[in-house]
Formats: C-alpha cells, structure tokens, sequence
C-alpha cells in the first residue's frame, strides 16, 4: 500500500458560513497525478488553498504527510508585473524554501535556475524584465518557479488557461515527467479530454467528492450529470447541514413539471 | 599658448573648482553638519522610499508628518516644551497609525491608501484636541520640526542611529522585503514571514520620517524619502541597483542643494529639493524608459 | 390674610432686589477683551478692578499661529472694549470680529506711535517649520519701544473712558501713574544699554522682532532670516552671519521665547560663543516667570542683553 501524501478528514472550506467544499474525505497517495475536475464554482481552488494553508477548515482536517515540501501555482498570481525584476530573480523566488532568508544562492542553485528555465523552454530570457513576457512565457516562467521549489506536493490550479497548444504541450510533458520522478502532482483542469488522455486519475468535485479514481471512469456520463446538478450558487436559505453528511432527498416539482431529486446542501459548519 | 599659460589657466580651473565645491564645507561647520547629516539620512530613507513606492504608498510621507501630532502633543502634556518626550511621542504616534492602517488593509477588504489616510487624519484630529484643550497655542510642530542649518550633536547621533538600524534591517529583510512586494501569495505559501516583514517595514518608514523631521524638517525628510527612489525607477529594473541610484542621487542632491543655498542665497530644504527634482524631470524626460526614448519612433528594430 | 400680603410683598422686594444686586455689580465692571499678553498687561494697568478683562493669545504663545475658539467669539460679542495692536499683527481678529458680531468697536492700539516700515514688507514667524510670512508694510512689533508704549496707554485709557464715562477719573489716573513708569523704565534702558561700549551693541536672534528696541536705544540685533522673504534661512545668509560674528567677536547670542531655538544655538556654537539667555518679543511669560509684566519684560530683556554682551 503507497503511502499517503494527503489525507483529508470530512474537510469542509467555506466563506461567511457558506461551504465551498464540504465532507470531503479521502487519500492521494504519494508519486500520484490527479486532475481535479467540476464546474464552475464547484470548489476546485478553494481545495487547492485549503491544501496549501491559505484557507483554515471550518471543520475536519487537511493533513499533509509530515516533511513534505509543497509548491503551489495559484489560478489567479498576485504577482505585480510592473515590479522591477528579471526572470531570473522571479524563478529564483522558489529556492525561498531552500535558503529562506539568509542562505547565500550557491552556485548549484543559480544552475538549477537556469536548468529549470531550459526544461520550460526559456532560455536566453533570464535577464529579460518580467514585464516583457507574453502570456504564455509567463506560465512557462512560474512553472520554472515551481521546478525550482524542487517539491514532493505540486498543486496547480488552471495552468492551462491562456496557453498556446505548444506551451501546453511542453508542459503536459512536464508534469508527467514530475510523476516519473514519484512527485505527488494535483492539477485543476477544466478540459475533459485533457484530462482523459493525460491523467491517470481524477477526482470529480461539486462542492463534494461526487467520483474519485481512475480518470475514464470517473468521468463517466452519469457521474457528469450528478456533478452538474449541485447549484452554483449560494443559497442563503439552506437549512442547516447535520452530521454525518445525510443526503436528503427532496422531491420537487420543476417547470416541466417532472418530478426531480435534488441533493439540497444542507450544512452546518460550525457542527463537529 | 605657452606651457606655463595653460597650467596657469588649469591652477585657475582647479581653483575656482575648489572655492565654489570644496571651501563652503570646509569653512563652516554647519555646512560640514548639513551636508553630513543629509547624507546620513539618505542613506537609509532612499532605499526605503524605493520599496515604499514599489509598494504604491508614496504619500505616506505627507500623512506621516500629520498623524505624529497627538504623540507630540502628548509629550508637550507631560514634559513640556521638550525635543525628546515630543520626539519619542511622536514616534510612538506614527508607529500606531502606520501599523494599524498596515493592519487594517491587510486584514480587511480595506486597501492601503485609504486606511493610512483614515488614521492620519483620525490621528491629526485628535492630536489638534489635545492641543487645545491645553489652552495654549503653542505650535508644538514648529518646536519639533527642525531644519538643516541648524543640527545639532543630538540631532545627528539620532539620524546616524536611525540609519544603522536601517541599514541593518534592510540587509537582513531585503530579500523577504523584494518577495513580498513581488508576489505575496506566493510568498504566503511558501513562508510566514509576510506579514511580520510588512510591519517592520512599516515601522522603518516611520522611524525614518520622524528622525526627519525632527533633524531636518518635513520637506527635506519627506523628499529626501521619495523623490530619488522616483527619479530611480527610470533608470533600472533591479531594485538592488535602483536603491544605490537613490542613494547617489539624494547624496548628489544634498550636496548641490546646499551650495546653491551658500552661493545663490536659496532656502536650504527647497534647494536641496528642487535639486533633487530636477534630476527627476531629467529621468522622467531622457531616461531610456523615460517619456522621450519610449515615445521616439525608431525606425531601425532588431531581426529577432 | 394682611400677614400674607405683606409676606408677599416683602418676598418680592428681597427676590427682586437679590436679582437687581448682580445686575448692578455687573454694570459695574468693563468688559475688555485684549488681543495677546501684553495689551493685556497694559489694560490690566490702566483699569485696574473697574474692568472685566480677557486675554486671547496668552503667555508664551504666538499670535501668529492661534486658532480661536468659540469662548473667545462669545466674550467678543459681549465685550465693551476691544484691544487690539493693529498692523496687522493678529491675522485671526478680522475674521473672529464678523463671526462673533461684536458690537464694541475696535481699538488700535499703533494708531499715532512711530511706526517703522518694513523694507522687506513684512517679517515672518515660525509655523509648522516654515514660516509664515506677513506680509505688512509695517514692522507691527511697536511695543518694543516704550515711547510707542505710552501712546498705547493713551489709547487705551480714551476707550475706557469713551466707554465708561464714570471710571474716567480713575482710568487717567492710573494711565498718569503708568506713564510716569514707562518714563521711568525708559531711563533705565538707555542708561544701561550707554554702559555697553558703541562697538559692541550687537544681538543675535532667530528672527527680528527688535527693530523698534533697535531704532530707540541704539542696540543691532542680527537675524539669520534678517530680511530675506524665503521660508527659510538661506546658507549664504547663516555664513555671512557666523563671518561677521567672527570678525567683530563682539555679538551675543539670544534665543526666544516662542521661536526655535536650534539655528541660533548652532550659529553660536559655530561662531565660539554660547547663548546669552532668552528675550521675550511677542508674548509674555506666565505668572511667576521673568517677563510676567510688560515692564518686567524689558527690564528682563535689557538685563539679559547686557550682561550678556558685557560677559562676553
């Protein structure tokens, strides 16, 4: 039995009481690539923050194996492309891990940088200012970053957005080079057939775990249609969720008047 | 033109060179003070004005000399017309208003520019009520703010301690300081140093402004923190390099300000000033990312 | 039932009276409102207990930089006197006189003194570490010369007098008496300011508010800012300062009581010379302090001026 490289416990994220994700529970385990799947709104990002420590639980837990190094690649950066910096200083943010804020970058780390600045397909850009990048270079260059970090937990959130099918292709390769060398990779991706054709596994997500496991089935029709009847929105008159997660089922009547179940969200975070 | 014509010519060269540049700081000590304490402060409040306006807070100068009154006002209270109970009040004041609008923008959906205004000008207020209620009308400002003709021993053993720990600070924070400033997410993620980073830095500004004022005066601390990092910011895209240019350029300015004010009769802060900003309006203008270079059409463009 | 009337009638006349006594008492005393401290002393001289008086900008404080408070506009209106040096001098009155709408009219204090233009027009103090220029075509500081000060008393003892005609008696009386004090002080000033040789006269100071002391007794007071109308002193104007200084080796250094004190004590450091005490220009000191009074005030500047300069 692999070990475990995350292990999540009935977690539930939210904001102002409203739940992004609620009672998922599970366990990714380690030198496993994951792509992470659901509709708008269904949780994906708040799951990679909760990961990261970003978002505290409102209730379970997220544990992460003990000393593993983790590198996060956010949907949104806040990075501020008019700050003065180089490519070069922007990818050598990630030996922060290595050498913190004291240790000298020895010579190896200026050569990981550049090594990893090759395998994205950058070289020659290092002394370019970060404000003279494309799109694309940008990806490739936090992607490098995250080579850099040199990391056993990668989570990526969306880094496919916005590329070029060239840059997506690099980096595809990328990332399952990541898993040959048995680094835990989770990756938000919001094209299907991406992930059917790249990812060994998939976890479907509609602000609960709906499928978890092999990628083709998970993916599968009736799973699809069970993720995409959770409501995107907030409903601020959700009765309270009990404990443990019961589905409740309701019937109601639609507009075409046929009767349907609908999983009503009923959550209480403060429950424990 | 004979040999000796031309060294005579070159002696008269080095010699008007040495009375217009050299002799005013070698005549009077209070011009050696100025120029040594404006050096001093350059030191340390340009490279901290670069990240200040890195960070978009360029105007936290002005509101700092405003949000100071109630810790001033507070040591007049209690000791009197005294520099360092005013000064010490003074700082302690600008240290609560920095940090807690730091605070608040941090942890709020407020954004900096106007929490620091909302306390600078809670702050003011507040400060003016003591004030009065005194009943006097003493302008306790006019008693702290000082100029910088007239340093004294005091003054610039705080502008020389005030710049060490700067100094020092810096050399150890830089590099959270530049992570910070460039993605603080991801800086988030990979260290707990953000924040703590973010209030000392907070704290730095301050210690900065009030040291300036007290010794130099507003105009010359606020400017000497803000306008050679602006007047930088053209010229490179490294920030290591852009906080020596700042330094060079306050220094440079220093100097210049202080014999236009010996020899033209100028005011010495405003000399210093404007000397400052027109090293500014010359980047602004000539500098290669500067108003004429980017908006020049070149005719020529590289291959690749 | 004739016991009640009568107990009635009793309780009225003691209610009314009771009411009317107050009444009377505060009919009795004018109510002055001086503009700063020593128009206030001089007020205070010449009416005695008769007036009802209140200073505006008070001791150690500077005219320049007061913010009135409503209180003040309050006595305004309810005054009978008002007291003001004019020429500019109070740069707040104007706007306090129309706020308050204060019926007494007001008096200026310079009217018929010996005043001095400006050749800079105007002079400066302190304010927020710049200073505010006042631009006037005349020097306001006319009290520093105790000829223009019994002309104030005269002006001041005709606006008692104009308003309240009874205590006219006394207010002459006591004016005559100041007067003859003034004269007194007078006397002493230029005897102790002859003692001091010619070539020696010379005073330091932050800014000039002695040029009417200058122009009577005969004393040069020097000032870094002398009559440059930046908001600030020039090097060039410090330098030639701390050169003459050198040169003659005969100035003392003086600090005052409401200006910053840092440049004139580095002038002096600079020059060899330490300072030589404190002068009072434009307030006076609280009660208990060396210059309470206007005449305490000159004897004390012209005490600290010559043993000063004599020292050194």
């Amino acid at each position: 039995m692999t070990e475990a490289c995350l292990t999540f416990d009935n977690l539930t994220l939210g904001y102002n009481r409203h739940p992004a994700v609620h009672h998922m529970t599970g366990v990714v385990r380690k030198g496993s690539l994951v792509a992470v799947v659901g509709g708008n709104g269904s949780g994906k990002s708040t799951l990679m923050k909760g990961i990261v420590g970003l978002l505290r639980p409102t209730s379970g837990t997220c544990s992460i194996a003990p000393g593993t190094r983790f590198a996060y690649l956010p949907q949104l950066s806040e990075l501020d492309r008019s700050f003065p910096a180089r490519v070069l200083d922007l990818v050598s943010l990630g030996l922060w891990p290595k050498r913190g804020l004291l240790g000298r970058h020895s010579a190896e780390d200026r050569q990981a940088v550049t090594q990893a600045l090759l395998s994205v397909g950058l070289e020659g850009v290092e002394k370019r200012s970060i404000d003279t990048l494309s799109g694309g270079q940008m990806q490739r260059a936090l992607f490098a970053r995250v080579l850099v970090q040199d990391a056993d937990l990668i989570l990526l959130d969306e880094p496919f957005n916005a590329v070029d099918s060239r840059t997506l292709t690099d980096l595809i390769a990328l990332i399952k080079h990541w898993q040959d060398q048995r680094r835990t990779v989770m990756v938000v991706v919001h094209d299907l057939d991406l992930v059917r054709e790249h990812f060994p596994e998939a976890l479907l997500l509609a602000r609960r775990p709906i499928a978890w496991g092999e990628a083709r089935q998970t993916l599968s029709a009736e799973n699809l249609l069970r993720a995409r009847q959770f409501g995107e929105a907030w409903d601020e008159n959700a009765p309270w969720c009990g404990q443990p997660a019961h589905d409740l089922h309701e019937t109601m009547i639609d507009h075409d008047g046929i009767a349907r179940h609908r999983h009503v969200a009923r959550c209480n975070p403060y429950a424990l | 033109m004979t040999a000796s014509r031309v060294t005579g010519t070159w002696r008269d060269v080095i010699h008007m060179l040495y009375e217009t540049l050299i002799l005013p700081f070698v005549e009077f000590g209070f011009m050696q003070r100025a120029l040594f304490g404006a050096f001093m402060l350059s030191l340390s409040a340009c490279p901290v004005g670069v990240f200040l306006m890195l960070r978009r807070m360029s105007l936290t100068g002005d509101a700092m000399a405003h949000a100071i009154l109630p810790g001033a006002a507070a040591g007049f209270l209690l000791y009197g017309l005294e520099i360092i109970p005013m000064t010490i009040g003074g700082l302690i004041a600008g240290v609560v208003v920095a940090l807690g609008a730091g605070a608040v923008a941090r942890f709020t959906i407020q954004k900096e520019d106007a929490s620091m205004a909302a306390f600078y000008l809670i702050s003011l207020s507040l400060g003016v009520l003591m004030v009065s209620l005194r009943g006097s009308s003493v302008d306790l400002m006019h008693v702290l703010f000082g100029s910088v003709l007239a340093l004294n021993n005091d003054a610039l053993i705080l502008i020389a301690m005030v710049s060490g720990i700067t100094l020092c600070a810096l050399g150890v924070f830089g590099r959270a300081l530049v992570a910070e400033c460039m993605d603080p997410l991801f800086f988030r993620s990979v260290s707990r140093l953000g924040s703590p980073v973010h209030f000392l830095f907070l704290g730095l500004v301050v210690t900065n402004l009030v040291a300036g004022f007290q010794a130099l005066g507003t105009l010359l601390a606020v400017g000497l923190m803000i306008l050679p990092a602006a007047g930088a910011r053209f010229w490179t895209q490294s920030v290591a390099t852009m906080c020596l240019l700042s330094v060079a350029i306050g220094v440079c300015s220093s100097a210049v300000g202080l014999l236009l004010s010996y020899h033209a009769s100028l005011p010495s802060g405003p000399a210093v000033m404007l000397s400052a900003g027109s090293v500014y309006f010359f980047s602004v203008i000539a500098s290669p990312r500067g108003l004429l270079l980017s908006h020049l059409r070149r005719s020529a463009h590289g291959s690749a | 039932m004739k016991n009640l009337s009568k107990l009635i009638a009793r309780m009225t006349v003691v209610i009314f009276a009771s009411l009317a006594v107050p009444a009377l008492a505060h009919a009795e005393k004018l109510s002055v409102v001086a503009s700063f401290s020593i128009i206030g002393d001089f007020a205070k001289a010449i009416g005695g207990e008769r007036i009802a008086l209140r200073t505006l900008v008070g001791a150690n404080s500077d005219a320049h930089v007061y913010e009135p408070k409503p209180a003040d506009a309050l006595a305004l209106a309810k005054a009978d006197v008002i007291l003001v040096n004019g020429l500019l001098f109070e740069g707040f009155m104007d706007r306090l006189i129309q706020a308050s709408e204060a019926k007494a009219k007001l008096t200026v204090l310079t009217e018929g003194t010996d005043i001095l233009n400006d050749p800079a027009g105007g002079h400066y103090h302190y304010v927020d570490g710049k200073a505010v220029f006042h631009a006037t075509p005349n020097d306001p500081h006319a009290w520093q010369s105790v000829g223009n000060a019994k002309i104030y008393i005269q002006n001041i003892a005709k606006a008692f007098c104009a308003a309240d005609a009874q205590g006219c008696s006394t207010y002459d009386a006591n004016a005559t008496a100041y007067s003859e004090q003034l004269a007194a002080l007078a006397e002493e000033i230029e005897a102790a300011v002859s003692a001091i040789p010619q070539e020696r006269r010379v005073a330091v100071v932050a800014h000039n508010a002695f040029r009417y002391f200058e122009r009577d007794y005969g004393v040069t007071f020097l000032a870094p800012q002398g009559v440059s109308t930046e908001s600030e002193a020039s090097a060039a104007d410090v330098a030639s300062l701390i050169r003459e200084i050198r040169e003659k080796r005969d100035a003392a250094v003086f600090a005052e009581n409401i200006s910053d004190a840092r440049l004139v004590e580095q002038i002096a450091s600079e020059a060899g010379l330490t300072l030589g005490g404190t002068l009072y220009s434009d307030a006076l000191s609280p009660a208990g302090g060396p210059a309470s009074t206007y005449i305490d005030m000159m004897r004390h500047n012209v005490q600290t001026l010559t043993s000063a300069i004599n020292r050194g």
